[in-house]
């Protein structure tokens, strides 16, 4: 079995969940995890563990044990196994977590792949202790499948025709650059309003254009904002107010093209004589 | 098969979500379901009947939603709509007064010649109930009337599949209540499909669904007809078919799409904000706050300022509509004259939209699918509109491929539904999901109160599970009610649950939430219990 560090996991803006203000329950008693999948290659992942649950497992482990233990969602590849018993997938990830949070999104390692999120403690000499597991929750592969129909054969070039027709190269984009990028191609066609019969076809444009070798990249950008502070500090972000889980904060923020992010972190003491001042400054320059 | 060279199917997605608010005399968000019946279901109702006066054949899919079905049906709702058209048939005949010899008369008219003709329709041809209308068109052959989620819930974040079960269950039972026969189609609410799902909707005889392109370009194994023919899915059979970006492209762009024409209708100039107010008043709501009415004097006219906008030409912007559906015609014999060069069948191309952008958002769309629909009738014959089930008796031999996990949302996937604006909701969906099937199997014949309350708290599960509430969440618009019925939803859950089982179920309470979420007076909560549905979720 192999064992990676997690390619990523980030935590989403730790944003007051509206149930606690309302009268909808913040939980429901039981300790239990959920895996949903986001897209081809996120998962989210909710649970809630009850002091119960922490207790048992207090009786069970000396409190040495624990307090060198870290705390831990351990992704497991579980494709094609068929009962999983916890110790049989084909490879894992464990990814760093505060109980505490909550819920937690998880880049997973490969696209689709099933997996299974169990939450529980790694201890020093790397026994797992289960705390909460998942349901299995399969990704969609998110690209065009390697796989040829025997009974359906195409010509290749035939099949890569009808993917740019559908605009396949833009999939994943914003469905709205999506639309911008055939529209660009379609207003390229378009006739005049009066109707009269263009001399050129849209789709000789693309005749030419399936023959291009052509490729395409995406990518952006999302800053992560993390630290601790004194366990009864007050600290702000931006003058906004963050909960700090066992003293730790952390933040997800988008960084557009051409942003400028200034984030002022203040904590201060209940009383607010004593205070501690960071600022983090994010530029990202605005790239074609 | 004729001499045409291959097929359209145009699909409108008729959906809103179940707003009904009996405890207020005057309720805001009610407004969407008038606004969408006045500007886009009746006068799609007339522009049907207009067709088949003069002998146009034509062919539509249309969803209609469960929700939206129920509110079309619902008797308060109704009365509440009735006054609205009233209100609109005796403003505008006002304005015929008012605007007699300026620039404005000639779309004055338009509205009173509009309004006082749904009128007639609504009151004297459906009797109030348009529903009758739309069951007409199908019953010729002309319209293939598909279901949708229960609620439009969102399949691929349930984790329990008695709850993908339920959703397309119940809609269907509503369906042949409503249509008097088996919905042969579903439109999966957002396109969400989740590989599996067909499962459920062949259980209940459907045949065929919706995606995104990419649900199927990233099928396996690799689809020959790319997205211009139907898909079957293994084991089930049930046909997926795949959405035509360049023709959705076409209708919906903000910058090159038709709707964007500087002749067509200006949105966002309305009557409610500039007439004289104590002459809009009594069309305003109780709070006499300025809003729109749905009346609207001006054109788009270019890139200028609201104030800035010439006065709205209804003829020359029928006109446009016209040019408009020629030029899409055109499109499309192009595209399915290149298409059958490529592929050793008739191509398929379907166009899917929001039913609402059509009229309520492009206000001339109306005018367009009646024209489109004329000249493809009688100016060509290389294009031939088909439904969806017609295209399958054509071609019952389709590839079998296992569609991808998709939506038609912003990404593709779930982002609009699960992100950290809205992901609170699910630690409570997916709970009251379990509790409903938990009381379900505890209460297998159940009669009386307990009977009425196990139905009501299904129907408080399907109302919350409605993808409108996280979707408005994330768009910012009507975040505050959006959030607020979810709540309401878990709360009048959680209550209600506590109260069956603690055997203290009250009486007043159980009417009061009949009352207010009365959407599937028909409901039976015995849909959830697991002998109804064998259970997919594995937990290890």
């Amino acid at each position: 079995m192999s064992q990676h560090v997690s390619s990523g996991s980030i935590k989403e803006p730790i944003l007051k969940d509206p149930a606690a203000e309302a009268d909808i329950p913040s939980g429901y008693g039981k300790t239990e995890s959920y895996l949903l999948p986001k897209d081809p290659a996120w998962l989210f992942l909710f649970w809630e563990i009850t002091q119960n649950t922490l207790d048992c497992i207090k009786q069970q482990y000396s409190e040495n044990t624990l307090k060198q233990a870290h705390t831990v969602i351990r992704l497991h590849d579980i494709t094609d196994v068929a009962f999983f018993d916890g110790t049989n997938s084909i490879c894992y990830y464990d990814m760093p977590v505060i109980f505490e949070a909550r819920s937690w999104y998880i880049n997973a390692p490969q696209t689709g792949r099933t997996y299974i999120a169990d939450l529980g403690y790694v201890t020093a000499d790397g026994q797992f202790i289960l705390v909460s597991r998942s349901n299995p929750t399969t990704l969609p592969p998110g690209h065009i499948s390697n796989i040829i129909d025997d009974k359906w054969m195409i010509v290749e070039g035939d099949f890569q025709k009808l993917l740019k027709l559908a605009g396949a190269d833009y999939i994943g984009l914003g469905s709205s650059e999506r639309m911008h990028v055939i529209g660009e191609r379609w207003k390229l066609t378009e006739l005049t309003p009066s109707g009269a019969p263009s001399s050129w076809s849209s789709f000789s444009l693309h005749l030419d254009k399936v023959e291009e070798e052509d490729i395409w990249l995406k990518a952006d950008c999302e800053i992560i904002i993390y630290g601790s502070a004194s366990k009864n500090a007050i600290v702000t972000i931006n003058g906004k107010e963050i909960e700090l889980k066992e003293g730790k904060f952390s933040i997800r923020q988008p960084l557009p093209a051409g942003s400028v992010i200034d984030l002022p972190i203040h904590a201060r003491n209940a009383k607010g004589d004593k205070t501690r001042h960071i600022q983090i400054k994010a530029l990202r320059e605005q790239g074609k | 098969m004729g001499n045409e060279k291959g097929y359209l199917a145009l699909v409108l997605h008729a959906h809103l979500p179940f707003i009904k608010h009996p405890e207020y005399p005057d309720f805001l968000e009610e407004d969407w379901f008038y606004e969408a019946m006045v500007e886009t279901y009746i006068p799609l109702l007339n522009v049907f009947e207009n067709l088949t006066e003069e002998g146009t054949d034509f062919r539509l899919t249309m969803s209609l939603t469960p929700p939206l079905c129920n509110m079309m049906e619902d008797p308060l709702l109704i009365e509440r709509f009735r006054h609205y058209l009233n209100q609109r048939v005796e403003l505008s005949q006002k304005e015929l007064n008012r605007t007699q010899g300026t620039e404005f008369e000639g779309v004055a008219r338009m509205y009173f010649n509009k309004f006082r003709r749904y009128q007639e329709l609504f009151e004297h041809r459906y009797h109030g109930h348009v529903l009758e209308g739309f069951k007409k068109f199908q019953d010729m052959g002309k319209l293939e009337i598909i279901t949708c989620c229960a609620t439009h819930g969102y399949l691929p974040l349930m984790v329990h599949k008695e709850s993908v079960n339920a959703q397309i269950k119940i809609a269907a039972t509503d369906y042949r209540s409503r249509f008097g026969r088996n919905p042969r189609g579903i439109w999966l609410a957002e396109c969400a499909y989740n590989p599996g799902d067909d499962k459920f909707l062949r259980d209940e005889g459907i045949r065929f669904f919706f995606t995104e392109s990419h649900g199927i370009l990233h099928g396996t194994p690799r689809p020959k007809y790319g997205i211009y023919a139907p898909v079957y899915c293994p084991q089930t059979g049930v046909a997926a078919f795949a959405r035509d970006m360049e023709s959705a492209q076409q209708v919906w762009s903000a910058e090159s799409g038709y709707p964007g024409d500087p002749r067509y209708r200006e949105f966002y100039r309305d009557l409610g904000y500039d007439l004289d107010y104590d002459y809009i008043k009594p069309y305003l709501h109780s709070d006499g706050v300025r809003r729109n009415i749905g009346m609207k004097y001006h054109k788009i006219t270019g890139k200028v300022a609201l104030n800035q906008k010439q006065a709205y030409d209804p003829y020359a912007a029928r006109e446009v509509a016209a040019q408009h559906a020629g030029n899409f015609m055109f499109n499309r014999q192009k595209q399915i004259e290149y298409l059958s060069t490529i592929i050793d069948r008739k191509p398929l191309v379907v166009s899917m939209y929001d039913a609402e952008l059509y009229g309520h958002w492009w206000y001339e769309g109306i005018d367009f699918l009646e024209y489109l629909f004329k000249k493809i009738y009688y100016d060509q014959d290389e294009i031939k509109l088909v439904t969806p089930s017609e295209y399958l008796e054509m071609y019952p031999q389709n590839q079998v491929v296992q569609p991808s996990m998709s939506s038609w949302g912003d990404k593709g996937y779930h982002d609009v539904w699960l992100n950290s604006g809205n992901d609170w909701i699910y630690r409570h969906l997916i709970k009251s999901a379990e509790r409903m099937m938990e009381l379900a199997n505890k209460f297998p014949n159940a009669s009386g109160l307990l009977r009425r309350a196990l139905n009501q708290l299904a129907r408080e599960l399907v109302l919350m599970q409605s993808s409108d509430w996280a979707f408005l969440m994330t768009t910012g618009t009507a975040k505050e009610y959006s959030t607020k019925r979810t709540k309401d939803h878990i709360k009048r859950f959680n209550e209600l649950y506590e109260q069956v089982q603690g055997n203290r179920i009250n009486e007043a309470y159980v009417y009061e939430l009949e009352l207010k979420d009365s959407i599937f007076q028909q409901m039976d909560y015995n849909v959830y219990s697991s002998a109804a549905k064998e259970t997919v979720l594995k937990k290890y």
